[in-house]
């Protein structure tokens, strides 16, 4: 701190600084301004007394995936003109119900093409990088538009308008995930591997735009903010914004034509699908010692769950709190257990972009505004109305058709063909599941002269409970290629089989 | 203990004799081998062994006379131009070859690498390869 003024007003006792004056300040260019990782060290130091008299300005940053992104973009008219009925941009279907020549991106949208590789959000980053893109679509065509198709190329020089629009941005933190299953599940928190092997977590913890002002005091409509390196605004709460526990997002918007690529990154993650990583950072002027106190905040007074994703339900397990201290120590404990965990998101580029924000502010670049209204702080996130009533494997179970482990191969043949199925479940005497045999691994057998039950047993099942959703049950069967499931209880017994036929 | 990335390269191996022949030549080093991993890659069969780490040199020297590819190094690379330091990889790595530097930027430690190429797939920006 080369230079402090204490030009700062007090009412009573308590001081309150305007936007107007942090503005003058900036002009001049004796405005001070620390990064939110910067004022937690001030405040220990100093006290928030001191830091509220003396910092104006305290600058947030975060850069992760965001997979509420996308983009608007206005192509112009072609001669003769068409009213677009289907787009695609790099074969990535773009979204077209506005007017004939307006389309949004998004950017989990994959390529036709090349899915799981190429996405909305790798167009974008494209797109700002200059690159050329392809334009394809076509039309009905109309009195009006009676060009029927376009096959072109275009880059961010060429069209209108192209402006980043994210109805769900820079969650105020995120959950970490683990998983408890028996495989690995590539999720959109990344990889995790099985029976608690690893843990992930999103965000940039008292870095994080949303935690420095929880209450909304500052965060508004129309406040200005660094988005994808150009300058942004917020233009309302973010889809499912849930400021009361904490899970507050924005919605924002930005010109794409000045930002950069080096905070707009298209990503993708195996077996989920692609993404965007967002740079965003806020400022957050301390208006009062009450806001001094809240940019304070430290990664060991910020809290997330650590939940398990090894369960695919709405309602996944929470199995403890853990504090982004923690989380960023590279390490949880579960249970007495060190579980290595680490970031999704980018705490290096989240400091640049405090940094960045912070060198616009000091040279005068970048003012501050008041919003012109606040967000709402007690909003809730509902659940989806389904209007069928969810099934479950107990719902559609039926008996399922046993012989033991030490039956004769024949006995098994016989009960196939008695009974008109496919499957025979395999138990000891306690009704434990042993395996499974189909009639197929019967006409193996004889194909391969095998007499034993023992050679022709499938002895890794998957499995299924009674309170499995029908539809994870099915997606079982489906990515194994497996037609049915033994249901069994905790205890490994059989209670049922499901198999594909009740599904149909 | 250390640990060696063992290739036998496609059409070394034709019959089990010539398996013999390879295996008799870790053990004529009397030592005690642990087999880390055994896969089939696109080069040939890889074999990742646990050996004591002064045998390494003659080890190496046996086997590279039989034409067998040894390489003490890791097996990916990670291409910087493509990383954005996110993390994604490192809770994956058993051994941190792959962490993060005190600057946050993701380092990846050659000597520490296993081969385990569990972080491969974990990239959402395709700039881990197998090398």
């Amino acid at each position: 701190m080369e230079k402090i003024t204490r030009s700062n007003k007090y009412k009573g006792d308590y001081l309150t600084k305007t936007y107007a004056e942090i503005n003058e300040k900036i002009k001049n260019g004796n405005v001070v301004v620390l990064t939110a990782e910067e004022m937690v060290d001030f405040v220990g130091e100093h006290g928030l007394k001191v830091a509220a008299e003396e910092i104006d300005v305290v600058t947030t940053g975060t850069f992760g995936p965001m997979c509420s992104s996308g983009a608007f973009l206005n192509f112009g008219h072609s001669d003769p003109p068409i009213k677009f009925e289907h787009l695609w941009l790099n074969d990535v279907h773009a979204y077209h119900g506005n007017a004939a020549v307006d389309c949004y991106i998004g950017c989990t949208r994959m390529a036709d093409v090349k899915p799981f590789e190429y996405g909305g959000g790798h167009v974008i980053e494209d797109l700002v990088s200059g690159k050329p893109i392809r334009l394809k679509g076509n039309s009905y065509t109309t009195d009006c538009y009676p060009l029927a198709e376009v096959d072109t190329e275009f880059t961010i020089e060429d069209i209108n308008q192209a402006i980043l629009c994210n109805p769900r941005n820079a969650y105020q933190r995120y959950v970490c995930a683990v998983n408890s299953s028996e495989k690995t599940l590539y999720t959109y928190m990344g990889k995790l591997l099985p029976n608690y092997g690893n843990a992930h977590y999103a965000g940039a913890g008292s870095l994080s735009p949303l935690s420095n002002d929880p209450d909304y005091e500052t965060i508004g409509i129309g406040t200005k903010i660094f988005l994808g390196g150009g300058i942004g605004y917020v233009i309302g709460e973010g889809t499912q914004h849930s400021p009361s526990s904490r899970f507050g997002t924005l919605f924002v918007k930005g010109d794409l034509k000045q930002m950069t690529p080096e905070y707009l990154r298209g990503v993708t993650y195996e077996k989920y699908g692609t993404s965007m990583f967002v740079g965003i950072g806020i400022p957050i002027p301390i208006l009062n010692e009450d806001l001094a106190k809240k940019t304070a905040i430290s990664d060991g007074d910020l809290f997330t769950d650590v939940v398990d994703y090894g369960v695919p339900r709405r309602d996944r397990p929470k199995l403890k709190q853990v504090s982004y201290k923690e989380l960023k120590s590279g390490f949880v404990d579960l249970n007495g257990n060190k579980v290595k965990c680490s970031s999704l998101s980018s705490l290096f580029h989240a400091r640049k972009i405090a940094d960045t924000l912070k060198n616009w502010i000091l040279n005068g670049d970048f003012l501050l505004n008041s919003p012109a209204e606040t967000l709402p702080t007690n909003t809730v996130f509902k659940p989806m109305k389904l209007t069928a009533e969810l099934k479950f494997v107990k719902d559609l179970k039926k008996a399922a058709e046993i012989c033991y482990e030490d039956c004769d191969i024949k006995v098994v043949a016989e009960k196939i063909v008695r009974k008109n199925i496919n499957h025979i479940v395999i138990t000891d005497r306690e009704n434990h599941l042993k395996g499974i045999v189909t009639s197929f691994d019967i006409t193996r057998a004889i194909a391969e002269d095998k007499h034993e039950l023992n050679d022709i047993i499938t002895k890794r099942v998957f499995t299924t409970s009674d309170n499995e959703p029908i539809s994870n049950a099915a997606r079982k069967m489906k990515t194994n290629n497996i037609s049915a499931l033994p249901v069994i209880d905790d205890d490994r017994r059989v209670v049922g089989l499901i198999s594909a036929e009740e599904l149909m | 203990m250390t640990v060696i990335n063992v290739t036998l390269p496609f059409g070394l191996i034709k019959k089990v004799d010539d398996y013999s022949k390879i295996i008799n030549v870790i053990l004529e080093q009397n030592i005690s081998v642990n087999i880390l991993k055994f896969s089939t890659g696109r080069s040939g069969i890889n074999l990742l062994l646990d050996i004591p780490e002064e045998k390494i040199s003659s080890i190496t020297e046996a086997l590279k006379k039989n034409d067998v590819i040894v390489n003490k190094k890791g097996r990916v690379i990670v291409d910087i131009e493509k990383c954005i330091d996110c993390g994604a990889c490192v809770s994956l790595c058993p051994t941190d070859a792959l962490h993060m530097d005190e600057k946050e930027l993701l380092e990846y430690s050659l000597e520490k690498c296993i081969g385990c190429l569990l972080c491969i797939d974990s990239c959402p920006r395709f700039a881990i390869e197998e090398t």
